[in-house]
């Protein structure tokens, strides 16, 4: 909590006969982090892999290959694993039938595709030949006359008519253009291809070598096209078939053979002499007992041993919270890994993350649609970054809908009656507000913006402080406390000293007050604030003067709790009174559009308020917050291992 | 009538306050945007820091917020 796990650093030894065993223990404990085995020196030589490394990447790549032409995507797992020893003998003959098949497949697709092409290319050609009045053996096949097909638009026929006479001339249109065909005696074949070639409008057609009517020839062509597509839809749905069958062979073998690789490759980040082998890597503390057991036990002549003294450098990082706030990990995760003295916020964002979300949307109706939806992302996506997003948004919908209570708002509605303009609006549940302690229920959010911003500044000033405290531990583990206070805590005494004197002084900068120059407050304040900008000077040099002001509209920032919240509560009235009060009252049709333009409003803002929220709290966590102490830069606990899905030893 | 002018007046700067405030962070904010995604479609790891990046001068419309806020309910 609050803390990465501890880790110890692990030296793992033994003969190399031991070496294939111990492979297995290692993986199956998924426990060790290896640290690779990089340089070479004297006496050891980087592993070599085993021997099926090559033939099980081979596997994999053949069946990468074939998931990509299938386009199989990630199942969510089985109800029943497969066993890895019954999966293993079948791999190779299953996947190389199943390539064949999708191969064979594939061929007769592109076969298919081809030829539909040369079809569609015939019925192009003939198409416009369909307005002449001759078969399509008029057009080829002579020793003596050649035929010229084509549109153009001239008037070609005098052209012809003086250099030869003996032509025939047909003539047609088709889609408003002119085509004509010619035909010329063999001899003055070369002018008349002049002629025409010289026209600018002619383009030629070459007629195909076929035979009869071209209408006729068309709707043939058109049953061979019907019966290639039908084809070619057979062969899809055969390859969808493929992959329906295969579904879970190609799930469950993909996992086997990234194990097996995995596994067979592993000697490649040890070190090695003819006879032994070392390993080295981290294993957290407390599971160190049972690595221990479980790797010495296990195979011949192995031992495992905690080097205690080394210097804590490059430990990987494996974040420990409670279950509760895991799902936050994701969250600093995104922004970095933590080192590994650092403190690790994911606890906190657990709580102050769905608390800023809350106020700023605060309403009970988005706040169960929140819920809603987010419990259905949940029971959909079982596991990774889409799942723990949903716990943390089901996490901000109870804080929405808490506030949503104290702001006493539903869908924009008020919850409870409240005085607006000296008329009292009933609210949905038509009673007053109940007072609980010292709160008056509801808190309306326009009436009550002057003290809810005041709040927003404490609740900016209280956090900044949060960060600034973590900030020295963090400093004072790293560099000792001296660092500390000339890094961290002269901030916090700027911080309260500027704050000090600000309070006192406000009456004077707002209404024109006479400035009590003897109040201790202020004076403490001022001399407070002197001695943090010293201390910063003498940590940090003069030119960090120029970050003090950052203080301030850091703490304006947290403003935009107030803000966001405004506009999306601004938003919601304005479409209930748009409703209510402008269509609503027409009646008539006007209750349909009415019922519309709700519906759209509260949806659009409803989406805005998952976004807005969402963002501006955690920009408020990775702005303000973080930079007040958090660094990061750890590298990611990475255990050897593998956590299966479809497949069991 | 005095009053009514004033009032109006107070309205109007807040109005200017937010908008003009609202337009720089506007403008700050597409070439940090586009420069944040570009780092992005490079490697997805620059996700957090670009994100930070990249809402850095909303907060000028905070300050034009508080400052409409201020002017609206407390003179």
């Amino acid at each position: 909590m609050l803390k990465p796990e501890r880790m110890t650093r692990v030296v793992v030894v033994g003969t190399n006969d031991a070496l294939d065993q111990t492979i297995e223990n290692l993986h199956k404990l998924n426990l060790f982090h290896i640290i690779d085995y990089g340089e070479e020196e004297a006496g050891f030589k980087i592993g070599k892999p085993r021997s099926m490394a090559s033939k099980f990447s081979e596997y994999l790549v053949t069946l990468r290959s074939i998931e990509n032409q299938l386009g199989s995507g990630e199942g969510s797992g089985f109800d029943k694993k497969i066993s890895a020893k019954e999966l293993s003998p079948q791999i190779e003959s299953t996947l190389s039938e199943l390539e064949e098949e999708v191969l064979k497949q594939h061929d007769l697709m592109r076969k298919i595709e081809t030829e539909l092409k040369q079809k569609q290319d015939i019925e192009d050609t003939i198409k416009p030949l369909v307005s002449l009045p001759l078969s399509l053996e008029d057009y080829t096949g002579y020793q003596s006359i050649k035929v010229f097909v084509g549109f153009i638009d001239s008037n070609i026929e005098d052209a012809i008519r003086a250099e030869t006479s003996q032509y025939e001339l047909y003539t047609g249109s088709i889609e408003g253009k002119k085509i004509i065909a010619v035909a010329v005696v063999k001899e003055k074949e070369v002018e008349i291809n002049k002629i025409l070639q010289n026209d600018s409008s002619y383009t030629e057609i070459r007629p195909p070598e076929l035979t009869g009517n071209p209408q006729a020839a068309l709707g043939e062509i058109a049953a061979a096209k019907a019966k290639l597509t039908e084809e070619l839809t057979n062969a899809e749905s055969e390859l969808i078939r493929l992959k329906q069958e295969y579904a879970e062979f190609m799930l469950a073998s993909e996992e086997y053979l990234t194990i097996e690789t995995q596994k067979s490759e592993a000697p490649l980040r040890f070190a090695t002499t003819d006879h032994a082998f070392v390993v080295d890597g981290w294993v957290p503390l407390n599971k160190y007992d049972d690595f221990e057991k479980t790797i010495e036990g296990g195979a011949g002549n192995v031992y495992a041993s905690r080097l205690e003294d080394e210097e804590v450098k490059d430990v990987p990082i494996s974040l420990d919270n409670p279950k509760a706030a895991k799902p936050f990990e994701l969250l600093v995760e995104t922004f970095a890994t933590p080192k590994y003295k650092e403190i690790d916020p994911s606890l906190i964002l657990f709580i102050t993350f769905p608390l800023f979300y809350g106020i700023m949307l605060g309403d009970i109706g988005y706040g169960v649609l929140l819920g809603i939806l987010s419990w259905m992302i949940m029971s959909k996506v079982k596991s990774g970054g889409l799942h723990e997003l949903a716990i943390i948004l089901s996490y901000s919908a109870l804080s929405t809908i808490f506030f949503g209570i104290i702001f006493g708002e539903v869908f924009g509605f008020p919850l409870f009656n409240i005085m607006h303009h000296g008329m009292v609006e009933g609210g949905i549940l038509g009673i007053a507000g109940p007072n609980i302690w010292v709160l008056q229920l509801p808190i309306h959010r326009f009436a009550e913006v002057k003290p809810l911003l005041a709040m927003t500044f404490v609740i900016g000033i209280l956090h900044i402080t949060l960060g600034l405290i973590l900030g020295i531990r963090n400093v004072s583990v790293e560099h000792g406390f001296k660092h500390a206070v000339t890094e961290k805590l002269c901030w916090l005494m700027i911080l309260f000293g500027g704050i000090m004197a600000i309070v006192t002084a406000m009456p004077a900068i707002l209404w024109g007050d006479i400035l009590n120059t003897q109040d201790p407050i202020f004076i403490s304040g001022i001399v407070l604030g002197i001695i943090g900008i010293i201390l910063l000077v003498k940590g940090e040099g003069a030119i960090a003067i120029m970050e003090i002001p950052t203080l301030l509209s850091n703490i304006f920032s947290y403003a935009r709790i107030l803000a966001i919240g405004l506009s999306s509560a601004g938003i919601a009235l304005a479409v209930n009174t748009i409703c209510r009060d402008v269509l609503f009252a027409q009646g008539g049709v006007f209750i349909v559009v009415g019922i519309l333009v709700l519906i759209f409003g509260h949806t659009i803002n409803l989406l805005l308020g998952i976004i807005g929220p969402g963002l501006h709290s955690l920009r408020l966590q990775y702005v303000e917050f973080f930079t007040k102490f958090y660094e990061g830069g750890g590298t990611k606990y990475d255990p050897f291992g593998f956590i299966r899905k479809y497949t069991e030893e | 009538m005095v009053e009514v002018e004033a009032a109006g007046l107070i309205a109007i700067g807040a109005g200017i306050a937010v908008g003009l405030t609202g337009l720089g962070a506007g403008i700050g904010e597409q070439s940090i945007g586009a420069a944040a995604i570009g780092a992005m479609a490079e490697d997805p790891k620059f996700f957090g820091k670009g994100l930070l990046m990249t809402v850095i001068p909303e907060s000028i419309v905070i300050f034009g917020l508080v400052v409409a806020l201020i002017l609206l309910f407390v003179f």
